[in-house]
């Protein structure tokens, strides 16, 4: 399965550390997401082409990703190197994963859908975004848009001003506050909103504000009104 | 003191805690290998003599028999800790060390449950105890995202206590039923901390990297 839409965000950049790797699933595909020591993100499927163990539990060594199961790694280009039970094979060209493009924009890592997704289709930069967190919820990406259109962020009363960025990104403004919301649809109903915010905006209360959401967004929709 | 006596099972999460603690404080011990399963030893007439509740981990030192994972660790932590910080008795984070400590027997042993489910194929509703598993760490994976803005790294306070060594096998171990860490950034890298603390020990299932 090949993730959708073109750049989808898959975690805040502060939460994956150097030489650590994640899982993350867009629209039902399953990606890991992990940074070599020197810092650098890269997506791919998260499958190892040997016996189809998910990589996102493996480990990270120098500048290669090691499969827990066998310890194959790989490269950042996706190559197998190494072996660790043929230590002296030339490892065939033909064993590689399935890479996907990455990129850092806004605080957030995005995954492209492809190998060559455009960084010129990114969203634009915005300078000056510190993190709040990113909420996993069970609901649908309409549902979470009429959620986060309705509800004040802290600190007002009204409802905040909403400006689309993309179909996945958009800006909530209330008084001095700006909450930019990426959303990584994972799959039916299933769904991770990466919150960033304008430097000096109340980050705590933010979060808190989010763990809110969280209960609103998977209130059957009956309930809610 | 007299001999330290552990009643332990390898695969056992309750036992691990017990285990991991003892290798974090270099505490000596002996170690008595309970016949979990298949045997069910620890329901036999003798063990039952020693802890009648018929659970494991238990200790045993001189005539004192203490059950109970988090009784064990604040009597360990009481007695083999100079710094005084796993149990931090005369210090203000004293509180939310208890409190996070009995969240760790309460609802995160459905955590444990799923797990026993899972792997030992013991009776119980799975999907009702992952459900409840989860529920229990998004609420550690909130209170950690609100430490971490705080620029703290761990749960109960400015280090780690028998709160996060008690919280942490649950969290570790939930690949066993399941339940993947992604949805949980914040106990990510609570637990990449975690492990690389002194003395830190893995147990089946918490992967080894070698």
């Amino acid at each position: 399965m090949t993730p959708q839409p073109i750049w989808s965000p898959v975690a805040l950049s502060n939460m994956v550390d150097p030489s650590t790797s994640t899982g993350a699933v867009v629209n039902g595909a399953e990606l890991v997401v992990w940074r070599d020591s020197s810092g650098k993100a890269h997506v791919w499927e998260d499958r190892c082409p040997h016996r189809g163990m998910r990589m996102s539990f493996g480990f990270v060594r120098g500048d290669h990703l090691a499969c827990l199961y066998h310890g194959w790694q790989y490269d950042t280009a996706g190559q197998c190197r190494h072996i660790p039970a043929h230590p002296q094979l030339d490892v065939p060209q033909t064993i590689r994963m399935q890479t996907f493009a990455s990129a850092e924009r806004n605080g957030i890592i995005w995954a492209g859908s492809t190998t060559e997704a455009d960084p010129a289709l990114l969203p634009a930069e915005i300078a000056g975004l510190v993190p709040v967190r990113s909420l996993y919820a069970d609901c649908t990406m309409e549902k979470a848009l009429a959620i986060l259109a309705a509800t004040p962020l802290p600190g007002v009363s009204d409802a905040p001003k909403i400006e689309t960025i993309s179909e996945n990104y958009i800006s909530l403004t209330a008084g001095a506050t700006r909450l930019l919301v990426a959303i990584q649809s994972m799959g039916d109903a299933k769904l991770a909103l990466h919150l960033m915010a304008n430097e000096g905006a109340p980050i705590a209360a933010l979060a808190r504000y989010a763990q809110a959401l969280r209960l609103a967004l998977e209130t059957p929709l009956a309930e809610v009104a | 003191m007299s001999a330290l006596t552990l009643y332990n099972y390898e695969l056992d999460e309750n036992s691990y805690r017990v285990r991991l603690l003892l290798s974090m404080l270099g505490i000596e011990h002996d170690v008595y290998s309970v016949n979990m399963l298949p045997g069910r030893e620890e329901k036999s007439p003798a063990l039952l003599a020693l802890n009648p509740c018929g659970t494991l981990p238990f200790i045993k030192q001189g005539d004192t028999v203490l059950f109970g994972a988090e009784a064990i660790l604040a009597h360990l932590a009481r007695h083999n800790d100079a710094s005084g910080k796993w149990l931090p008795i005369d210090r203000p984070d004293f509180s939310t060390t208890m409190m996070w400590l009995g969240f760790a027997a309460g609802p995160l042993q459905a955590a444990v449950k799923a797990r026993e489910v899972a792997v030992f194929a013991v009776g119980g509703h799975l999907e009702r105890l992952k459900a409840d598993a989860r529920a229990a760490f998004r609420i550690m994976d909130d209170h950690m995202t609100l430490r971490h803005i705080e620029g703290k790294e761990w749960f109960a306070a400015d280090y780690p206590t028998i709160a996060d060594l008690a919280l942490i096998p649950s969290f570790a171990l939930s690949r066993d039923f399941n339940i993947d860490h992604e949805e949980f950034p914040a106990l990510r890298l609570w637990l990449r901390r975690f492990r690389r603390l002194p003395g830190f020990i893995t147990m089946p299932g918490i992967p080894d990297y070698h």
